[in-house]
């Protein structure tokens, strides 16, 4: 009698998705969001999450909504990869079938690329930049909570898919034709093409905000030469998503053409062509692999010399290596699909582009050594995720460079050779980045200290696992094992490297839940962090007392060297920072607004409409946006003034004021 | 208001309505990229017709001829607009950009006709993948027009009632900067597109 | 040319680049509006009757027109939307140099890679 409620069931719950294990999910996630309505609501929290977090403009709490999302997004990805691995651990094993199989490949690498590696560096962007340039706030605080929430909104619209509708499965590059309607018939790979157009929006946002931030409002006398290479870091990561994201919206959206609307771009029938698909993604894709990688090397800029006592070594070097990087970054994504056969003059060039990024890098690798070289060197959890990176990032280089030698990678194309090279490079690079920024910054974000014990046990554990679950994999790709095989008969020799790669990722697994426990023990145990400064740190954020109040310097400082907050320490001047009660100026911040947060949740609501087509709900979603916009541009008190005795108070209270 | 002759123009007065306009432009850097990137989709797709019509067989430069010189105006009619604001004539500036979005909106009837008699006559972009390319490149353009013209009936209003307060002054100049932007992209879409099309 | 008196300047201005001065100025008549907007009328006109006329033969005649197309974009740029303008070091310009180059790049790059199989016929 309900036809068209069954009929909707049977849309939004297709029955490959009635898996027990997703039935099992689904129940787990929806008692845990249960349970966290229930605490809100015993604890009366709502009101304070929706003025304190949720409508906030802080660049510091939007830096820790970044990271814990980000960290929610490794559980899930690392779960996927888990799922992946022990379908892998014995020949024949068929615990997923092959569609499943490929969903969660698919969703592995889309989340941990999309929806954690760069939320995750965002989110130290936001946390440490502005206070290491002696800022007050990003160039455009709203709009920075803008890219967050349509990174949010968009990560909870890709994840939904899990459970409503069904996962995208074409791979996180979503190669056509598979990826067209006529392979790939279910939502969810709209789910996949709309969730990345939304964060992407927000990426572009974020990296305008933090081009403008660092060209604009760098403290007095910081030049360019004199910022901390973090810093470096995200200009030029920023100036990387400015021109590579654009790409990527237009490969999204003309594959979405075709799935929705019929168009023939990368079709099979009508002259399309799909290859102009990879051609478009890889003009993305390649400089993507540098925006991973470049904040991580801003990262291990700052932690060698702050754990070995140095001045960094070769810092024009350093900065010149990154700007090196930047540019032949946009030359070389051709390696990405040689095969294709565009000739060999077209072959050569992006191979011999491919291979003289190994130069700067290489320029980058020595300075590190030679920073700790004679220094003195303390070997924190930080500095131990940049020990363990020279060698992981060192044998990746080294796999990449003989991936673009263009006669052998006809042969190692699309092997497990790929997959270890690059996860060698992004979870060697990036994600031991990430996680040593993490450590590094934790005290500036939260006032108290991941304990040390415990950190070097999830590093020990994570280390020892990686390279037992990666190195196996170089091996199984010469042995002929092509990536994304969801299951390989007996006798091929296989079996025993897959074994060990499967047990390596679980010990990986014990790392990461040993990171959790350290963050939830610490927590409930602070060592609390009362000077600001943990680590006897170099730049101008250690100057702040640890977390920084809300307008971060109460004075502007003065910068007249390189490492200006280690500067003024050698010269005994550290009551330089603090004020005298005559200096206080009102302060102006920016207000919170609902705007943001408004303005994502109509894109999510637009773009679900448009992944099940159902015209009404996008279109409500399109009249929000435009509401949400205009609402947005009209609204002419964003600023709220701080009088001069209220931040006299604070900074008394943090003991920053001269007697 | 007042803007003596020589002096830095309102909308950098103000350092943060300065570092807005920086804002700005990077957001147009981006928006090159996006107009670059559909531009190589258009050029790699001309000769690819399949069944469907050729270039040269569906462009009727007579109307689109028209259309150029409509938006070129467009685009002098808004610094004009801009110009008025920086000598402080709050009217002129509003007349001027009511006039350059009329100019916009006919520039987008236009337009729509062009697509529909296309499709009347059964070009639609499922026929080919020179036509998807063609549709949505001039289509990507033509909803920026569109927007456009959204924002400047915001931006009147908000003249109309506020004045011209700094904020005003920096969005005025910051819609310019998106109108003569789009005014470059379809010279090259004029040229590219139609002019190139005909050519055989 | 000058900057306006007490004129609060941002912290990053202090870091300027001679060459990327910003240069300003509003002249009693917009002659330079109407100058641009007459120039680009006689070059799209121009563009128009060369193609619509067959003026040039076809290997030049697409050359021609997108040189006419850089031109009248450079007067848009330079005319309309007051590109030497700025606050402080006129980072737009280098900003924007970087948007033209790197998307004239993949778009030349596009062409040189995608168009392989006329190429090799």
């Amino acid at each position: 009698m309900h036809s068209w409620l069954i009929h909707l069931i049977k849309l939004l719950f297709p029955p490959q998705v009635l898996l027990p294990d997703i039935i099992g999910i689904d129940i787990g996630l929806t008692l845990s969001a249960l349970a966290i309505v229930v605490y809100l609501t015993k604890t009366h929290r709502w009101g304070w999450l929706w003025k304190e977090w949720l409508t906030t403009v802080d660049h510091k709490r939007i830096g820790i909504m970044y990271i814990i999302a980000a960290l929610i997004m490794l559980f899930r990805g690392g779960v996927d990869a888990l799922m992946l691995r022990s379908q892998l651990i014995v020949p024949n094993a068929h615990f997923m079938g092959a569609q499943q199989y490929d969903e969660v490949f698919t969703t592995h690498g889309t989340v941990m690329i999309f929806f954690m590696a760069m939320p995750f560096f965002f989110g130290l962007f936001n946390v440490a930049v502005p206070l290491m340039i002696g800022a007050r706030d990003v160039a455009f605080p709203r709009l920075n909570a803008i890219s967050f929430w349509l990174f949010a909104f968009g990560a909870a619209l890709f994840n939904i898919s899990f459970s409503i509708g069904g996962s995208p499965s074409a791979g996180w590059f979503s190669y056509p034709p598979y990826s067209e309607l006529q392979f790939n018939p279910g939502v969810g790979e709209n789910y996949y093409l709309l969730a990345l157009q939304v964060s992407g929006i927000g990426s572009i946002a974020t990296g305008i905000n933090f081009l403008v931030t660092i060209l604009k409002l760098r403290a007095p006398g910081m030049t360019l030469m004199k910022m901390p290479l973090f810093v470096w870091s995200a200009l030029v990561t920023s100036t990387l998503i400015l021109f590579a994201f654009p790409p990527l919206t237009v490969a999204l959206g003309l594959t979405m053409l075709d799935r929705l609307f019929g168009a023939s771009f990368f079709t099979l029938g009508r002259e399309g062509m799909p290859m102009m698909y990879a051609n478009l993604f890889w003009i993305f894709g390649h400089p993507e692999v540098y925006i991973l990688i470049m904040p991580a090397f801003g990262i291990f800029s700052e932690v060698v010399p702050t754990f070995s006592r140095k001045p960094l070594f070769g810092y024009e070097a350093m900065v010149i290596s990154l700007l090196a990087i930047t540019f032949l970054s946009y030359g070389v994504w051709v390696h990405h699909f040689f095969e294709m056969g565009a000739g060999p003059g077209v072959n050569v060039f992006f191979g011999l582009s491919t291979m003289l990024i190994a130069i700067p890098t290489g320029v980058k690798m020595f300075n590190w050594i030679f920073t700790m070289w004679g220094g003195r060197i303390r070997l924190t959890v930080p500095m131990l995720w940049q020990l363990g990176f020279i060698p992981t990032f060192v044998v990746g280089g080294a796999s990449g460079v003989m991936l673009a030698a263009v006669a052998a990678d006809y042969q190692y194309h699309n092997s497990y050779f790929v997959i270890a090279h690059f996860h060698n490079v992004i979870v060697g690079g990036t994600v031991f980045g990430l996680l040593s920024g993490l450590y590094y910054w934790w005290p500036k974000m939260f006032g108290w200290k991941l304990n040390e014990r415990q950190g070097r046990w999830a590093f020990a554990f994570f280390f020892t696992g990686f390279w037992l679950t990666f190195m196996p994999q170089y091996f199984l790709g010469f042995e002929g094992m092509t990536r994304r095989m969801a299951s390989y008969p007996a006798g091929l020799g296989w079996g025993g490297l897959n074994a060990m790669s499967t047990i390596g990722a679980f010990i990986m697994g014990i790392g990461f839940v040993i990171l959790v426990y350290n963050i939830a023990w610490s927590r409930l145990h602070p060592e609390w962090d009362t000077t600001g400064d943990p680590w006897d740190g170099r730049t101008l954020e250690w100057s702040l007392p640890s977390p920084a109040p809300a307008y971060n310097f109460a004075r502007i400082p003065e910068v007249h060297e390189r490492d200006a907050w280690w500067s003024l320490k050698q010269a005994g001047k550290t009551d330089a920072v603090k004020l005298s009660p005559d200096q206080v100026e009102p302060i102006h911040i920016p207000k919170n607004t609902p705007m943001p947060i408004l303005l994502a949740a109509s894109f999510f609501v637009g773009s679900l409409g448009m992944v099940f087509s159902w015209h009404w709900m996008a279109i409500l979603g399109g009249l929000g946006v435009v509401a949400s916009l205009a609402w947005g541009s009209i609204q002419d008190d964003t600023d709220r003034e701080l009088d001069p005795a209220s931040v006299l108070n604070t900074e008394k209270r943090l003991g920053r004021v001269h007697p | 208001m007042n803007n003596p002759i020589g002096a830095l123009p309102a909308e950098f007065e103000n350092t943060h309505e300065g570092v807005k306009i920086l804002g700005f432009w990077v957001f147009l850097a981006t928006d090159v990229m996006l107009f670059a990137s559909l531009f190589a989709v258009y050029v790699v797709y001309r000769s690819r017709v399949a069944l469907g019509p050729t270039p040269a067989q569906i462009f009727r430069l007579g109307p689109v001829l028209a259309e150029t010189l409509i938006l070129l105006t467009s685009s002098f009619t808004v610094s004009l607009s801009l110009y008025a604001a920086r000598t402080s004539h709050l009217k002129a500036a509003i007349a001027w950009l009511v006039v350059t979005l009329v100019l916009g909106a006919t520039f987008v009837s236009l337009e729509i006709h062009e697509f529909v008699t296309d499709v009347l006559a059964g070009h639609t972009w499922h026929q080919s993948a020179f036509l998807s390319s063609f549709f949505t490149l001039v289509g990507t353009h033509g909803s920026h027009v569109t927007f456009g013209i959204g924002w400047a009936i915001l931006l009147t209003l908000e003249l109309a009632f506020r004045g011209l307060t700094v904020a005003n002054r920096r969005k005025l100049f910051s819609f310019a900067l998106y109108w003569h932007f789009l005014d470059i992209v379809w010279i090259f879409l004029f040229s590219v597109v139609y002019l190139a099309g005909v050519m055989t | 040319m000058r900057k306006a008196p007490e004129d609060p300047t941002l912290p990053g201005e202090s870091v300027e680049i001679p060459l990327l001065a910003p240069h300003l100025s509003t002249p009693h008549f917009p002659a330079r509006q109407i100058a641009g907007y007459v120039t680009s009328l006689i070059l799209t006109g121009l563009a128009f009757a060369l193609v619509a006329y067959r003026l040039l033969p076809l290997s030049t005649l697409l050359i021609v027109v997108l040189v006419l197309a850089f031109i009248q974009a450079a007067i848009q740029l330079g005319v309309f939307m007051h590109l030497r303008e700025g606050r402080g070091t006129t980072w737009h310009l280098p900003i924007i140099g970087l948007g033209l180059f790197v998307g004239l790049g993949i778009v030349g790059f596009s062409i040189w890679i995608m168009l392989f199989k006329s190429g090799v016929s």
